[in-house]
């Protein structure tokens, strides 16, 4: 009795009301129910699924589209580039990207986890930015394109899963949290094709660094292009139709896409933006292929970022550029040159010098100036670990190939020349008089060279199942065509069911 | 004259005197009830404060007694001060302990609670004070995983009861609670009580799952003093890598025919380049005037302590001010005290480890008056890292209070204490433009500002009555309120065309950038209603129970208030009439046995229930404007479930002293912790961020705990004390997973920083074994090429296991301390057993391929390994350790004069041996936490790093006025 007397006591001291009030007070935050009620809210609101396309890291797994490991993951599985243990250790990784070459994989590699976080996280935040936009109050007139660019921009990572995964589980919503069960390919195919189809009138005609109709009708080519691996049903004749409705031009010089300031190449239909200055991070490729004292060869100051020595071109591909081909340019071989002294750099672990070679001696010792460089963008004196330049995602040249490939693979060898035709002049070569599939195959290789598009061509193709410098023959069953469901993933959703083969 | 002076001598003999004074503890504790008797038979018994007032006659000598001290015979004078000495192990009916709002006897004490006075902690070059209590109290680790005078230490209680969230206890400082330890200065604590069971810690609810530590300063002190204390130390590394010198590595060169390797002619030992040795220094002046109604203390000191490692030093200023007064016919007490410090300090720039290790021998340090550097990644001069930079932190603790105590009626008292905390960290960092890294900068100047502040009001009412002479209650019951406001500031540019500036001017910079600056706000809030009741029958039986109501602001809207009950008793067996035959050995047999839940609730963060919009998703291009935008975003998954981590403690104890001269206390305990905190992974979707904090787990410790001291020699020549703490906690991870969030094991110890290992996880969190669990394959041997063979299965698949844990299983603390007339010796050492180590250390300066061009141990060049490292438990270890921790001997002077009333001087020597079979630098490694317990990156920049300990020794000298 006395305690409870004594505790009454002590709870009328203080004014009963701010004695036991608990509430949150926020100071640099806002609750999200109090945002986005202004156009401008809003569109900061929308701008956040343009940020989520450059990426991001968790659990020790980056995923940035442009390397780590998003790039990493798909380049190493072709026949574009490979990660060598370099002497010493550096890059083995507990083997995860010898694994990769050689199509080893299982699913509890960390590095196969990083698309699918890529996509996902891409995913859930444009299905919040979708709810909230519907609870904004915004008016069908104002809101119905912001719907159109934030679902085709969402197909957009689902056809990279469509792709990468397969089968996926698809999910629109931001409410629930129930977690969704894996849909078939077939299904993701649908759906990606619906939202697409449903949006494209809605979205805007010309805007760079964002989701367009041009972007829109480049992604449902690539879908119909590659409907007979996703589907088992070649649709070649869809895939020219949709081309039709592309418009662009390519740029007389191949590298002006790449360039530090490539935001004005007219050529490019859809890029993410960069800029360092403004915090964007992810857009350091370059750090991750060139050798370590790269930096004198860029600056007599050494004022050039660190390079950390790691991803390669694949013994083979340099020699599959004619020595014309001025997009050979875009790997980067031979004897550095130190600009301080006018010679070869040295490398100061083994005093060797700093000559890039095609051969890689052995995957798993290889020598640190063993394997051409990645050099497709721009690099300069100063630049910083974050690069500026915007990293290219579709540019109008895929449209040409696209034609080309759809022609010769429906018969029609001539008509596929003339695309064929602007592209090889522009890198400096003459086109063969009759086109086959093995020379758009290898084409394709060449003009889009680090551009991310290498694992699914040689799928297309057939190729990415043959066997190449240290990777034998993939299994008949040709599982590999797909990744494995990340275990991760399966470990957090037991609705999820794992591809078959794995 | 002869007879005059005679006559004089018999005429002052026999003037009246009225003699007051104080008689105190070697603590400074008063006394209460001793014995005061004058040589012709007047006596009395000291109060409540050890005070006492005689009417005597000039001249005669007054003789104090008391229970277990010895007595004192001392000529009466008008004022007298006097210290007993205990005779043997203090009964533990005269040691008060604090257990949160008031004290207690400690022979009423129910609950599992170790106290340390001030002469007991630990001696040597403090520089945070949770060092005092390292090896001190059983179950009680302190861990100082660096000898960086700028970094703290780790305390853990009875193994941690928590994943994610702090395992830190809570300390309490002069009643206050949530107060960081290191605002008052170790000269100022004079005993630090710690509650270890959940019986105990109950009383401080959301707060108390991983124990409390109760510290006391010397606010009252019943006498009037002037001190001065002060020491210099001197340091020097203890261990050093042994790596090949420029010699050795000609040497190796020449032999093995090594193509590309570059001799640069000079001599080098890089790890001696960084390292100097450290010379540091303390003063502290503490004067104190107390008085019946009245009194006020007061000390400043100094602290200058150098880290070995060149440039890295701490600098504290730190003052107090306590005062107090009683009124209203003393029922009425009021006292207001002010501590502050500041600290100066400079961090190290952890890369220099690791560049130390890697570079070539031969390169001298400067070349032509420049640094050199060879290139390389991971290969710049350490040296010019360490001297290229300025880094100045300074570190500002205030806490002040102001409280009163009303005796509403007798028996009845009302408490009143309000407090202000504040804790503010500023940090400068400039890189110039010649700074060999941050080139591309060209000049790289930073500053941040961060303020922390807790308003607390605590309010409660205690009522002691005594019945019957038998039956002893003690109410009380009580109100807290706890705001808790942090928020800061940064900026930093890029872009100096001059270095003149520092950081003191980041506008010359212009090189802007988007996250140039940042500011940030939140505040939490805690309130709690408290109550105990405390019953005492016949010095026999004793009850404690305990209830508190917590309710946060952090708490989900599902959850806001949360209740804390316990209940405990003990029973003191010697007391009982049976016992009387063994009265003249048994000193005391108590028996503990108590039951509590507490909670914790730290792991949570502010605002982490709710769903708020935030700019951490990064900017987007905007081409209509041409220009970038913030983007906005929901920033977290919202639970509107999150609450406090659930500890439920059983302790059972028993106390026993006997032979006057042995006690013993020990503690067993389970304690079971559940709604775990944990970040989830979640699928996503349809969650919108993948992580998700939840309360899920269970995880549980159990444990012994075992005290002995002995008063093995004392007489009037020679004292001998010996203290032994032992314990021994084992814990399981029971549950990771519920309905929703399924998790069964979860990698962790990841040696991403280090080369070839990104990706590379070591342990593994998994239900059925302890934190910090290594896991992985099997060392089986290495085959004839020199290449790791480890363990498989039938289809060859290496096999991963359980490769040992990094927790100990026994942790030993010893202390003994011998005087011989006015010499005193005490020596400290303490101890872990039974841990493994992983020596990424090693792993990451070991392997083939590393000469000419980097550095290797001198020991690996015998080890046939041509591979590079692999994990296995080929680099795991034992790291059991036994530590000499200090050695100190003093000498008090025979002084007594109008100057002095003492002098003491002595030398301390810290850290002078180890005992261990670990081949790393040092076996004490960080071990709590989640993310590397138990593996020795010792390098930067991971969160693990090691900065070498010292072997320091110190002189010093105590003054007293």
């Amino acid at each position: 009795m006395k305690l409870k007397l004594s505790l009454y006591f002590a709870a009328g001291i203080c004014l009963l009301n701010a004695c036991t009030d608990l509430s949150e007070e926020l100071y640099d935050r806002v609750q999200s129910s109090d945002y986005g009620k202004t156009p401008a809210e809003i569109e900061t609101i929308v701008g956040r699924a343009y940020s989520s396309l450059r990426g991001g890291a968790s659990d020790g797994v980056n995923f940035y589209p442009t390397g780590e490991f998003v790039f990493f993951v798909t380049s190493v599985s072709s026949d574009e580039c490979v990660i060598p243990t370099r002497v010493g250790g550096d890059w083995y990784d507990d083997g995860v990207y010898i694994d990769l070459h050689k199509h080893t994989w299982t699913a509890d590699n960390p590095k196969i986890w990083a698309p699918w976080k890529y996509c996902y996280n891409g995913i859930a935040a444009t299905n919040a930015i979708l709810y909230q936009v519907e609870q904004s109050g915004l008016d069908a007139a104002d809101s119905r394109p912001l719907f159109a660019e934030l679902k085709a921009l969402r197909a957009y990572y689902y056809y990279k899963l469509l792709d990468l995964y397969g089968n996926v589980p698809l999910d629109t919503t931001y409410v629930t949290n129930e977690a969704p069960g894996t849909s078939p390919r077939a299904e993701v195919y649908k759906f990606v094709e619906k939202e697409l189809l449903e949006n494209v009138d809605y979205l805007p005609e010309n805007a760079y660094g964002r989701f367009t109709k041009a972007a829109a009708n480049l992604l449902l080519a690539r879908l119909y292009l590659n409907s007979e691996v996703y589907i088992g049903q070649a649709r070649w004749e869809d895939c020219l139709t949709v081309c039709g409705k592309i418009s662009g031009q390519l740029e007389p010089d191949y590298f002006t896409s790449f360039k530090t300031d490539n935001q004005t190449s007219r050529e490019i239909i859809f890029a993410i933006p960069y800029d360092a200055t403004v915090g964007t991070v992810g857009n350091y490729l370059a750090s991750m292929t060139y050798h370590y004292e790269q930096m004198w060869a860029f600056s007599a100051t050494g004022n050039y970022q660190w390079c950390g020595n790691g991803i390669s071109a694949q013994p083979g591909l340099y020699s599959a550029f004619d020595e014309n081909d001025v997009r050979r340019n875009s790997l980067l071989i031979g004897p550095q040159i130190d600009l301080r002294t006018g010679s070869t750099i040295i490398m100061p672990a083994s005093g060797n010098p700093l000559d890039y070679t095609e051969e890689i001696s052995n995957i798993n010792e290889a020598l640190q100036n063993e394997g051409a460089r990645l050099s497709k963008y721009e690099d300069k004196e100063g630049d910083l670990w974050e690069r500026n330049y915007d990293m290219v995602l579709m540019r109008y040249a895929e449209v040409l190939m696209m034609q080309a490939e759809c022609n010769v693979r429906l018969g029609n060898p001539a008509a596929a020349r003339a695309f064929v035709e602007q592209i090889r002049s522009r890198a400096g070569l003459s086109t063969p008089e009759t086109i086959d599939l093995a020379f758009i195959d290898q084409e394709l290789r060449r003009e889009f060279v680090f551009e991310d598009h290498r694992r699914t061509d040689n799928i297309r193709f057939g190729t990415f199942f043959n066997a190449w410098w240290e990777k034998g023959a993939d299994p008949a069953d040709k599982h590999t065509g797909l990744f494995p469901i990340p275990q991760q993933e399966l470990n957090k959703n037991n609705k999820l069911t794992q591809n078959t083969g794995y | 004259m002869a007879c005059l002076a005679c006559l004089i001598n018999t005429l002052y003999a026999q003037e009246k005197l009225t003699v007051s004074g104080t008689v105190v503890n070697p603590d400074q504790a008063a006394l209460t009830g001793v014995s005061v008797v004058s040589a012709s038979g007047a006596g009395t018994v000291t109060d409540g404060d050890g005070k006492f007032t005689l009417s005597v006659t000039r001249g005669e000598t007054l003789t104090f007694s008391y229970v277990g001290y010895q007595t004192v015979t001392e000529t009466a004078g008008p004022e007298m001060f006097i210290e007993l000495l205990p005779t043997a192990a203090v009964l533990d009916e005269v040691v008060v302990v604090g257990v949160g709002y008031g004290t207690m006897r400690k022979s009423d004490l129910t609950g599992a609670i170790a106290s340390v006075s001030a002469k007991d902690l630990r001696k040597g070059v403090i520089t945070s004070a949770e060092q005092l209590l390292q090896g001190k109290v059983a179950g009680l680790t302190v861990t100082q995983p660096s000898g960086d005078p700028t970094q703290g230490s780790a305390l853990r209680l009875r193994g941690g009861t928590s994943l994610s969230a702090s395992n830190s206890p809570l300390i309490v400082v002069d009643g206050i609670p949530g107060v960081d330890m290191n605002t008052v200065q170790p000269s100022e604590i004079v005993s630090i009580d710690v509650l270890k069971d959940a019986s105990a810690a109950a009383i401080y609810g959301s707060r108390g799952a991983n124990g409390v530590i109760i510290v006391t300063t010397n606010r009252e002190t019943g006498q009037r003093s002037m001190s001065y204390n002060g020491y210099v130390a001197v340091g020097n590394a203890a261990n050093q890598l042994d790596l090949l010198s420029a010699n050795q590595w000609r040497d190796y060169v020449r032999k093995n025919n090594v193509a590309g390797a570059v001799d640069y002619g000079g001599d080098t030992d890089w790890q001696n380049e960084l390292q100097r040795t450290a010379v540091s220094n303390s003063h502290t002046l503490a004067f104190s005037n107390g008085g019946k109604d009245s009194g006020f203390s007061g000390s400043f000191s100094y602290l200058d302590a150098q880290g070995i490692i060149k440039k890295s030093s701490l600098n504290r200023l730190a003052g107090s001010v306590t005062g107090y007064q009683y009124g209203l016919n003393k029922r009425l007490k009021m006292e207001a005290s002010v501590h502050a410090n500041k600290d100066t300090y400079q961090p190290t720039n952890m890369s220099i480890y690791q560049l130390a290790y890697n570079l070539n021998p031969t390169l001298p340090v400067m070349q032509d008056g420049q640094y050199t550097q060879i290139g390389g990644t991971q290969n710049n001069n350490p040296v010019e890292v360490l001297n290229n930079r300025k880094d100045d932190q300074t570190r500002t603790r205030i806490l002040g209070f102001g409280k009163a105590e009303l005796e509403i009626v007798e028996g009845l008292k009302g408490v009143v204490n309000g407090s202000y905390e504040y804790n503010s960290q500023q940090g400068r960092f400039y890189q110039p433009s010649y700074a060999y890294d941050g080139r591309s900068d060209r000049g790289y100047g930073r500053r941040n500002l961060d303020d922390y502040t807790n308003l607390q009001l605590e309010t409660y009412l205690t009522y002691d009555k005594t019945f019957q002479n038998a039956h002893r209650l003690n109410l009380m019951g009580g109100y807290s309120y706890l705001n808790n406001t942090y928020e800061g500031f940064g900026a930093e540019r890029r872009g100096f065309d001059t270095d003149l500036f520092d950081y003191n001017n980041l506008a010359a910079g212009i090189d802007f950038r988007l996250g140039d600056v940042y500011s940030y706000k939140g505040q939490a809030k805690l309130i709690s209603f408290f109550g105990r009741v405390n019953y005492v029958y016949d010095d026999r039986y004793m009850v404690t129970a305990t209830l508190r109501r917590d309710g946060s602001s952090r708490f989900g809207a599902n959850h806001k208030w949360g209740f804390f009950p316990s209940a405990s008793a003990a029973w003191r067996i010697s007391e009982e009439s049976f016992m009387e035959g063994t009265r003249d050995w048994l000193n005391n047999l108590k028996l503990r046995i108590g039951y509590g839940v507490t909670g914790n609730q730290d792991g949570i963060g502010e605002y982490r229930s709710l769903s708020l919009m935030g700019t951490g998703g990064g900017a987007y291009y905007d081409q209509a404007t041409d220009s970038w935008k913030q983007s906005y975003g929901i920033t977290q998954n919202p639970n509107p479930d999150l609450k406090w981590e659930s500890t439920a403690q059983t302790n059972i104890g028993i106390d026993i002293a006997f032979l006057g001269r042995f006690n013993a206390t020990i503690d067993a305990y389970i304690k079971k912790t559940s709604d775990l905190l944990y970040t989830y992974n979640v699928p996503q979707p349809p969650y919108l961020y993948d992580k998700m904090l939840a309360n899920v787990g269970d995880l549980s410790n159990r444990g012994i705990e075992l005290t002995l001291g002995a008063n093995l020699i004392n007489n009037d020549r020679f004292t001998w004390n010996a203290n032994l703490v032992m314990a021994h906690n084992k814990q399981k991870v029971d549950r990771l997973s519920n309905d929703i969030y399924q998790t069964d094991a979860v990698p962790s110890g990841n040696l991403h920083d280090l080369t070839g290992m990104s990706g590379v996880f070591t342990q593994l969190l998994k239900e059925g074994y302890a934190v910090g669990t290594f896991w992985g394959p099997k060392f089986l041997g290495l085959d004839d090429d020199g290449k790791f063979i480890l363990e498989t299965d039938d289809a060859g698949n290496v096999i991963q296991q359980y490769l040992g844990n990094a927790q100990p299983s026994l942790s030993l603390g010893f202390a003994t301390d011998f005087a011989y007339r006015g010499f005193d010796l005490n020596i400290a050492a303490n101890g872990m057993f039974g841990q493994k180590i992983l020596n990424a250390q090693a792993m990451n300066i070991s392997y083939p391929g590393r000469l000419p061009g980097y550095n290797i141990l001198d020991s690996w060049l015998d080890k046939n390994v041509t591979e590079g490292p692999i994990y296995s438990d080929y680099w795991i270890e034992d790291g059991s350790f036994l530590r000499l921790q200090s050695v100190t001997l003093g000498y008090t002077l025979p002084v007594h004069n109008a100057w002095f009333s003492r002098i003491r001087v002595y030398a301390t020597g810290e850290n002078l041996l180890t005992f261990t079979g670990y081949s790393g630098l040092d076996p004490e490694v960080n071990f709590s936490g989640l993310n590397s317990p138990g593996i020795d990156k010792s390098i930067g920049p991971g969160d693990n790093y090691y900065y070498p300990r010292a072997k320091t020794f110190s002189f010093g000298i105590n003054l007293s006025f």
